[in-house]
């Protein structure tokens, strides 16, 4: 009996198709490992797995692809290493690199067939669902948090994209209310983590993205003052290491600061005024403390237990800053600094301590330690039995996705284990990202002027007018009032390699959609074109005018069914005869109207019999739910 | 008497950090937390696999799930298999490497699974079931059973039989192809304490029956209408509601507003008598008054649950070696007949009002639901007399007890009723009128999967599907289903097996430390459809 004996029996001619896919592994944490697992086992061609992480103690719960002596090693290594053995049939390339950068281009993203997402924050799953988009290959996105998961598919033109539903942004907080009138012991810990902690041991230029400024100009006297303190703080930084530095700072921060706060009686007509604590007498209470305490995460501590690992952890931070820095001075590397990390003991027993003494100051509930750091560290819990589930589902998927079946993808969900199913939405025709149409110019960027781009491209080859905009993210670089950089390399304005601009056409009378073009560095055939639009064979990029009001129902153009032959989307109108596809054999399935009939056995019957059935929508109340790995 | 001062610049005592333990398995403790931690790690699971070949006798489900048991750490496991690793084996079980051919697959897979967490301990048994089970006391080490299928009826009837006696949970797993399934078997009495109700709906605030010390805080206020700005402005919104409470029934004989367009009413009543006159043309405190009335004015909370569980003969009738969850369901059944009301939680929103406020009547909550704690606790100390019981009950169980005692959940198995699979296989006839019933109103049409798993059951008489429906349409599918599992022949596909001992896995969890509501009956899944439901079979 062959190895590949039970996937054969069970898969039929898909997988031919699974063997000769060639797919990218976005992550290889807590689901990248139960993924690249299913993956390998299941005969995927070739898997790309990447991730810039390396392996921490806490990932071993559910990672299991990681084990104790493999701490600190990049996983996406470790990761190919272990899975590797278990089939040696696969080819695993790995990748330690943040999928953000450049030299993972679109060229690079084009080449695969399916792209799982198995990340754990909202920005690099947005960049691959803009890349994917870009050279619409499937992206199979995944999260889970705790008992809760979920499974999306997302395709071009055919299901909504990651931001066709507007995500929650992280909740941030009014400077005044953190470091001048905090209320919840949320403001303490984010005092501690976002000021205190940065300001003596960080780059304190940098502005933690907690902190809003939005009301800043209406106290713009506090607002000073808090600079001010915070110049003062800087100033005690440099008795770093001396024998008075935890006095110093405990001083500033609990007593001075504090004082001042008091004096601004108009604050506290409301509220308690906050009251200041004093070194001395917290130090006599502590040294009462038998000092084989052990500092359990769940209780909660006394004020002099805080102040003791209030001294205890900002000696161990100075220590480690001064050994580091050090080092670095030896080898003339930037100044090193010491960042939160919820899984560093140091960091997490400052903020603890400090948040707590703050909190106690303005008479505000003290929290423990283990509540603490699921408070600043925004930790999601995780298992390996819903990453396990999540992962096998989003296989499933991609059989679906091989199949070329993309009305037969499923938008799943996993809550507290029962497994719900829900059609995929269609685009958002609002959505930002994937609602234009999208194109891919090669530059060749050692001569190419942004003339060459709006002249050569935008008006000869597509044919746009005079009246048109173009963007890229740090905002317009042309219209027709602007024309001062058109003699202006491309690199000059910071249109590199694997960026994006945006073109709006600007004209009143039947203007086009908006166009996103991908800059590839690549020197076009044509020597005197240094930009030249990518097509492929057999395809024009042709871009849909901008719908007037009455006709918008239908303005979408969304394909419900594969049933044509022939699509067309915004985007490329594609010519159903000459053209050669990718995956024939799915979409003359697709076209004959006899879903994969090439399906051994009644599965592809039960699929069609059924599908009435899966008519059947189950409500969503929660809608779009925002979740992620944690690592 | 002399005071001893340390000298200055005493060094702080050594810190204890977080255990490594804490930190390795810090995800997962925010979920069942150090109760939920040290129940698994006190637990030993046996994975049993039938000696019959058929494909791969679900048995890398069965890997899988423990898997999902080994990481996050699972005091022991057993795996008791007498099959030999095969090349296809290779190909669909991740716990076994080419070293491993030929060799015992159950001493192969623990080898493999034991790397993965070196906290735990595994074991194999590579004797045939038929010679093993059958000693006496074969079992005892376990606290729960998966059982990979197929497993020949005679056998799995012993290991049904023993789980029921001793009280465990058990759980069969199936998984060929596309298709798979797994069922729970229940003792007869499951109690489950922490049951992790969703935080909004364990709020109770006792509006409508509030205790003197509560009545007593709303008497303080006197005539709110002659506060002062500030004052009026931060009177916590529960107090508002009592306040505006006591007025409503004055004009309406006593009653509380209790339907929807009184509620309605009352709202409006409590909105028009906030401030707007001031700078900030309203109060925060009313706003939260007005938002909590649907939610709060409603008779203090019992859940059917707890309902169903004061009603049960175990809770009624004690005996000295009832389980302490028992005893103290006993007391709390007395604290309700006594007071018409559940002890209460004691926990109070956050809300607007002077921090000297919200502090007083947070600890008005708080010593209201310490005196009801210590009332059972009494009721539980002389129930124990009375039984003249060994051990005392912690008192830490009866006060977690009393904190979410209107959540609390008893599942049962009264009938004491084997898993589905076998008694579809013995051609029980209550069971085949179960499903036959179950199928007509069967939407998601996930149980001609359960059907197809097991109508192979015994191979000696198969199941007549005919039996089951006489509408064609559903009878092409059962055979549909019944020919698709033959197709495969038990060989498993990794991710459907993968799914599914993620699901088991989850199960386990929940039945080995006793908290969130585990599945109660048999879950179907179906791979090409990528759907599952639950049947109560």
């Amino acid at each position: 009996m062959p190895r590949d004996q039970y996937a054969r029996q069970s898969l039929g001619s898909t997988y031919r198709l699974v063997k000769e896919s060639r797919v990218l592994l976005v992550g290889a944490g807590g689901i990248g490992c139960e993924l690249l697992k299913n993956l390998v086992l299941t005969g995927f061609g070739e898997i790309h797995i990447i991730d810039l992480d390396t392996i921490d103690l806490s990932n071993l719960n559910r990672q299991f692809l990681f084990r104790q002596e493999h701490i600190k090693k990049p996983k996406a290594l470790v990761a190919k290493e272990v899975a590797q053995k278990f089939n040696p049939g696969v080819k695993l390339i790995a990748h330690h690199a943040n999928i953000k950068d450049r030299q993972f281009n679109l060229e690079w993203f084009a080449g695969f067939n399916i792209v799982f997402n198995a990340l754990d924050n909202m920005d690099a799953r947005r960049h691959v669902n803009k890349m994917c988009l870009a050279v619409d290959v499937p992206l199979i996105e995944s999260g889970t948090t705790g008992f809760k998961g979920q499974v999306q598919v997302i395709k071009k033109d055919k299901t909504a994209c990651y931001d066709c539903t507007a995500k929650t942004t992280p909740i941030s907080y009014p400077v005044c209310t953190i470091r001048s009138t905090p209320s919840q012991p949320i403001h303490c810990i984010v005092w501690a983590k976002s000021y205190l902690l940065p300001e003596l041991f960080g780059v304190s230029e940098d502005e933690p993205t907690e902190l809003d400024h939005s009301g800043d100009t209406d106290n713009v006297e506090e607002i000073e003052k808090l600079r001010q303190e915070a110049q003062a703080l800087k100033k005690i930084r440099e008795s770093m290491g001396s024998d008075d530095f935890a006095k110093h700072v405990f001083d500033k921060v609990f007593k001075e600061d504090i004082e001042r706060l008091v004096n601004m009686e108009d604050m506290w007509k409301d509220k308690k005024p906050p009251e200041p604590l004093s070194y001395e007498t917290l130090e006599q209470e502590a040294s009462s403390i038998n000092s084989s305490i052990k500092l359990d995460g769940q209780r909660i501590w006394s004020p002099a237990e805080n102040f003791i690992v209030f001294k205890d952890s900002l000696s161990r931070l100075s220590h480690r800053l001064a050994e580091e820095q050090s080092k670095a001075s030896k080898t003339a590397q930037p100044l090193p600094t010491i960042t939160f990390d919820k899984d560093d003991d140091d960091t997490m027993d400052f903020v603890a301590a400090t948040g707590n003494l703050r909190a106690i100051i303005f008479g505000i509930e003290t929290k423990s330690s283990f509540d603490i750091k699921q408070m600043a560290g925004n930790i999601i819990p995780a298992i390996a039995t819903t990453n396990a589930m999540v992962a096998g589902l989003c296989v499933m998927q991609a059989f679906k996705v091989l199949r070329g079946e993309f009305t037969r993808t499923r938008w799943l969900w996993l809550w507290n284990g029962s497994l719900r199913t829900d059609q995929l939405e269609k685009p958002n025709p609002e959505c930002p990202v994937c609602s234009v149409a999208m194109g891919r110019v090669h530059v060749d960027l050692e001569k190419a002027t942004l003339n060459d781009l709006v002249q050569d491209v935008l008006r000869t080859r597509l044919g746009y007018g005079e009246e048109l905009t173009v963007l890229t993210d740090a905002g317009i670089v042309y219209d027709p009032d602007l024309e001062d950089n058109l003699e202006k390399k491309l690199t000059d304005l910071d249109i590199e390699d694997a960026s994006f601009i945006l073109v709006k056409d600007e004209e009143d009378d039947n203007p086009r959609i908006d166009l996103r073009l991908a800059i590839e560095a690549k020197k076009p055939t044509d020597q005197s074109k240094p930009v030249a639009l990518v097509e492929k064979e057999g395809e024009t990029l042709d871009i849909p005018r901008r719908p007037t009001k009455e006709d918008a129902p239908n303005g979408g153009d969304v394909d419900g069914d594969d049933a044509n032959g022939s699509v067309v989307t915004n985007g490329f109108s594609i010519a159903p005869p000459t053209v050669k596809r990718k995956r024939d054999l799915v979409d003359d399935d697709a076209a004959s109207g006899t879903p994969a009939k090439k399906l051994q056995g009644p599965v592809a019957a039960e699929v069609a019999k059924n599908s009435a059935l899966n008519a059947i929508v189950i409500d969503e109340d929660d809608g779009t739910l925002l979740i992620a790995d944690d690592d | 008497m002399t005071t001893e001062i340390a000298p200055r610049d005493v060094t702080p005592p050594p810190l204890q950090a977080p255990t490594a333990k804490e930190k390795k398995y810090d995800r997962q403790l925010r979920l069942w937390a150090a109760s939920g931690q040290r129940a698994l790690e006190d637990s030993h699971v046996l994975l049993i696999v039938g000696d019959e070949y058929q494909g791969s006798n679900s048995s890398v489900a069965g890997v899988e799930a423990l898997k999902n048991l080994v990481l996050p750490s699972v005091g022991s496991f057993t795996i008791a298999d007498s099959a030999q690793v095969t090349v296809s084996d290779l190909g669909v079980n991740f716990f076994l490497d080419s070293d491993s051919l030929h060799k015992s697959r159950a001493e192969e897979t623990r080898r493999l699974l034991s790397e993965l967490n070196p906290d735990v301990t595994g074991h194999a048994i590579t004797t045939p079931l038929a010679e093993w089970l059958p000693v006496e006391g074969s079992l005892k080490p376990y606290n729960l059973i998966i059982a990979c299928a197929p497993i020949p009826s005679e056998i799995l009837q012993r290991i049904c039989f023993y789980a029921l006696q001793s009280s465990i949970p058990a759980i069969y797993v199936q998984s060929a192809g596309f298709y798979a399934s797994f069922s729970i078997q229940l003792p007869s009495a499951f109690p489950i304490v922490d049951t992790h109700p969703d935080p909004e709906s364990t709020q109770d605030l006792r509006l409508l029956a509030p205790w003197p010390e509560l009545d007593a805080a709303v008497d303080s206020l006197g005539d709110i209408s002659s506060l002062p700005d500030h004052d009026h402005g931060h009177i916590p919104y529960i107090l508002i509601l009592l306040y505006f409470l006591r007025e409503w029934k004055a004009n309406h004989n006593g009653n509380s507003p209790s339907t929807f367009k009184e509620k309605t009413e009352f709202r409006d009543l409590v909105r028009s008598r906030a401030r707007v006159d001031n700078p900030e043309g309203g109060e925060e405190n009313f706003d939260e008054a007005c938002a909590a009335v649907l939610k709060s004015i409603t008779p203090p909370p019992i859940d059917s649950g707890c309902k169903e569980m004061m009603a049960m003969h175990l809770c009624t009738s004690l005996s000295s070696d009832s389980a302490n969850f028992w005893v103290i369901a006993n007391a709390i059944k007395q604290f309700y007949e006594t007071h018409g009301v559940l002890p209460l939680p004691g926990s109070l929103p956050d809300m607007k009002a002077t921090s000297a406020e919200y502090i007083k009547l947070q600890s008005l909550y708080k010593a209201k639901a310490r005196s009801d704690v210590a009332e059972v606790t009494t009721t539980v100390r002389h129930t124990e007399s009375l039984l003249s019981r060994e051990t005392t009950i912690p008192e830490s169980e009866i006060e977690a007890f009393c904190r979410n005692a209107s959540h609390v959940r008893v599942l049962t198995n009264p009938a004491h009723e084997p898993f589905p699979s076998l008694r579809l296989g013995s051609g029980d006839h209550k069971t085949i009128s179960r499903i036959a019933s179950l199928l007509e109103n069967d939407w998601e049409a996930l149980l001609p999967v359960f059907v197809g798993l097991n109508a192979r059951a015994n191979p000696s008489s198969p199941l007549d599907v005919t039996a089951l429906t006489s509408d064609p349409e559903l009878l092409e599918t059962l055979t549909k289903a019944t020919a698709e599992v033959e197709r495969v022949s038990g060989g498993e596909l990794h991710n459907i097996s993968s799914v599914i001992g993620g699901m088991v896995a989850q199960e386990a969890i929940k039945l080995l430390t006793r908290q969130y509501v585990p599945v109660d009956g048999t879950c179907v899944f179906d791979g090409i459809r990528s759907k599952s439901g639950v049947y109560k079979i």
